[in-house]
């Protein structure tokens, strides 16, 4: 189980460095697609299943869709020369130093030595029944953010009227 | 009483709900000619409601009211809402700041005024949760939809300036929230519950090595994310952007509630929670005293009004911090009315902006002077205004900074009181250079057709300034009641 | 190295990458970008301190409300690059030059 759970750890890193140091914005989108989906499987091996399938549909599925409508809106003719960016010049350091920090990171945790196995698992509730219960303020915050999605929407994405200069 | 505080209770998380959905009802004319009444209802029943829920909790001697909206709180484990009257202070300034906001939109915002009144709705919603909630993921999330309805707010009217400045903002929010939930995460890995009971008999000693460094690491998070969004140096940059592009009305309640409830309030929650530990106290006095000195050091160089403005609210935030990093009460009272009396002359101050911009319809320093003569309660507003930000009596301000001063004077901290002194003299310059350049002097020619505002605008401007006057002449009576409550 | 650390240095690789996208580049959209990826090592985090406490079904719950609020930040964060786009004709942050100080 832990196989599982530290490859898709490492494939989760790998697509979102892709991700930042990307040339083009629309591989860069997808870079990041393929990082929800690691993630959404690391999720489901670490015995979250709600989180897993939400993440999937939404983080992977949703807010790709919004980005690459947002990137296709944008389009510009010049899209194909993405060099004026320079985003890959400017990141190209990125690997080398995120793989010194690792280094140090390891030998500062096998350096500080093992902490204590992890508490039994507290079966005393399920999930539907923690989520509806205990987490009542939560689902009102919940409504306010959608609440709060829609009417950006409509604020952001109107047509073009009377605007200030 | 205790069906009155229970409407009002309710009445904090319900009521602009129900001034949305009301409000949306009516067709977009409508709604656009007669939103002052949506709006200006929603925020005075906040106001209300805040002096009503604090009079029926003090005559009914609660100490702490926990309510539920529409769930059955006494089941186990159940989340729950909590009202102490501390809290109080802090809806009474959100109600009377929002109000000032509708008072200024009346005038200067034109066709926006159904998506004006929905977020300031939301803004209201996003803040009453933030103080009544008893957990921290949910103070969390709260301040996430109050982040999220300001940048909507502040890029409203989509001209360039306005989405530079908004976007500009999203950035560092993100940056401070991507901090904020990853302290949460590091402290839910030891303690296993998030809420403020189980958090509050928590001690950091006695961890091993690993989970000891985690800890410290998540403190030092969620300082930073909380003084990111209260705009302290070294964290401020956003904040004169955001100021600036924004139309007034917003600028009022970015400046007036957003940066306190949001960053000030968040950072008093993790200060009272994690009470003992002395770095949490330093790093909160470094950050004020940088904060005051550096932003009265950048407002003098500024030539735009709401710039001046805006670094003069950095300023008064290091206050603030100053006075929660004492760790005593006496320190947390002075922070607490410093919070109103800034809300106070800070709307003055953008009442003021909006008055000179519809008059002279620019705002930059260098092209006004002289209008002392031709916009006099505009003029006198700001100075009582100015005299309140640079603590000279008798103005609320006095009061309160004196609070501060007292607070850090008698935990031993003489040197930071001392430098805090000395920092209000940078107050004061930058303030009257602010006020010589656009009020005093001679009057010019190409501005002489320019006359005092009138209607709303001046109506706000008349009721903050009796506010400052009358309660920093009331303030002895309420140094009194503080007193006989034990709370000095 | 135990299990946990492992995840945790993943996890705060990916929000160093993540906040590097955020401060370096100069394409609006690829900021919103950095914003999704660094969330989505924090929603690791969640998880893992869910699992190392106890208490999957509670981060579950976390993790939900989390991704909810990442959805809204990523529409409002896309909109404002589309607006910006709108006005400059292109995606570049260092257009934005007007607020000075």
């Amino acid at each position: 189980m832990h196989i599982i759970v530290y490859l898709c750890a490492g494939l989760m890193l790998v697509c979102g460095v892709y991700a930042v140091m990307s040339r083009s914005i629309l591989r860069s989108a997808i870079g990041l697609a393929f990082s929800s989906a690691a993630l959404s499987v690391l999720l489901y091996a670490m015995n979250a299943p709600w989180a897993s399938v939400l993440e999937l549909s939404v983080c992977s599925g949703l807010v790709t869709v919004i980005f690459i409508s947002g990137i296709s809106l944008s389009h510009s003719p010049k899209m194909e020369i993405q060099r004026e960016y320079q985003d890959y010049e400017r990141s190209r350091h990125l690997p080398m130093l995120l793989i010194i920090i690792g280094v140090l990171l390891a030998a500062l945790a096998i350096g500080l030595g093992d902490d204590e196995p992890q508490a039994a698992v507290s079966t005393a509730l399920s999930f539907k029944e923690v989520f509806w219960n205990t987490r009542q303020a939560d689902i009102w915050g919940q409504i306010a953010a959608i609440l709060c999605g829609g009417v950006a929407v409509a604020v952001l994405f109107r047509e073009e009227r009377q605007e200030k200069k | 009483m205790t069906t009155i505080l229970n409407i009002c209770a309710h009445g904090f998380v319900l009521g602009p709900i129900l001034v949305v959905l009301v409000c949306n009802l009516f067709s977009r004319d409508f709604a656009r000619r007669h939103f002052i009444w949506f709006a200006g209802v929603g925020a005075l029943w906040q106001l209300f409601s805040a002096i009503a829920g604090y009079v029926a909790m003090r005559s009914a001697e609660y100490n702490v009211f926990d309510f539920a909206v529409l769930w059955n709180k006494d089941a186990p484990g159940a989340a729950y809402f909590e009202l102490t009257p501390q809290k109080f202070l802090f809806l009474f300034v959100i109600g009377l700041v929002a109000f000032i906001s509708v008072l200024i939109a009346h005038r200067t915002i034109d066709f926006n005024r159904s998506s004006y009144t929905n977020l300031l709705m939301i803004i209201i919603l996003g803040m009453n949760g933030m103080l009544i909630v008893s957990d921290l993921f949910s103070l969390y999330v709260f301040m996430e939809i109050t982040g999220i309805c300001c940048f909507v707010m502040i890029a409203m009217f989509r001209s360039r300036a306005d989405l530079e400045g908004s976007f500009k903002y999203l950035v560092m929010s993100e940056l401070a929230s991507i901090f904020i939930l990853s302290g949460l995460a590091f402290i839910f890995m030891k303690t296993g519950s998030l809420r403020y009971a189980d958090l509050s008999g928590f001690t950091p000693d006695g961890l091993g090595g690993l989970e000891n460094v985690l800890m410290q690491f998540a403190l030092v998070l969620l300082i930073s994310g909380f003084a990111l969004k209260t705009g302290a140096v070294p964290f401020h940059s956003w904040l004169p952007d955001a100021h600036q592009s924004a139309d007034t009305s917003v600028s009022v309640l970015l400046s007036g509630v957003v940066i306190k409830v949001a960053g000030i309030y968040g950072v008093l929650t993790i200060a009272t929670l994690f009470n003992d530990l002395r770095p949490i106290r330093a790093s909160l006095a470094v950050l004020g005293l940088l904060s005051i000195v550096v932003g009265a050091l950048l407002a003098y160089r500024q030539n735009h009004f709401k710039r001046v403005v805006a670094y003069s609210s950095v300023s008064q935030m290091g206050y603030i911090l100053l006075g929660i990093s004492t760790g005593t009460p006496l320190g947390i009272i002075g922070a607490l009315a410093h919070v109103f009396s800034h809300a106070a002359f800070k709307s003055t101050f953008f009442a003021n902006a909006a008055a000179l911009h519809e008059q002279v319809g620019t705002l930059e320093m260098d092209e006004m002077g002289g209008l002392e003569k031709q916009m006099p309660i505009t003029s006198f507003s700001s100075v009582i205004a100015f005299l309140s930000t640079a603590g000279i009596p008798p103005t609320a301000g006095f009061w309160s900074k004196l609070l501060i001063l007292l607070a850090l004077w008698s935990s031993g901290q003489h040197v930071l009181a001392g430098a805090a002194l000395l920092a209000s003299i940078f107050t004061g310059t930058y303030l009257l250079r602010m006020q010589k350049k656009v009020f005093f002097g001679k009057p010019r020619p190409e501005l002489a057709d320019v006359k005092e505002i009138k209607g709303t605008i001046c109506a706000a401007e008349i009721i903050l300034t009796i506010l400052t006057l009358g309660v920093g002449l009331c303030y002895p009576f309420i140094l009194l009641y503080l007193r006989a409550h034990g709370l000095i | 190295m135990s299990f946990a650390s492992v995840l945790l240095i993943t996890g705060i690789l990916m929000i160093i990458a993540g906040c590097w996208c955020l401060i370096r580049t100069f394409h609006m959209l690829k900021i919103t970008i950095g914003i999704e990826v660094a969330m989505k090592a924090v929603t690791m985090f969640l998880i893992l301190a869910g699992y190392k406490s106890g208490s999957v079904a509670l981060s579950q719950a976390y993790v939900i409300t989390v991704i909810v609020i990442e959805v809204v930040v990523a529409v409002v964060g896309t909109g404002m690059a589309v607006g910006l786009f709108r006005k400059y004709g292109s995606m570049d942050v260092r257009n934005l030059t007007r607020l000075k100080g």
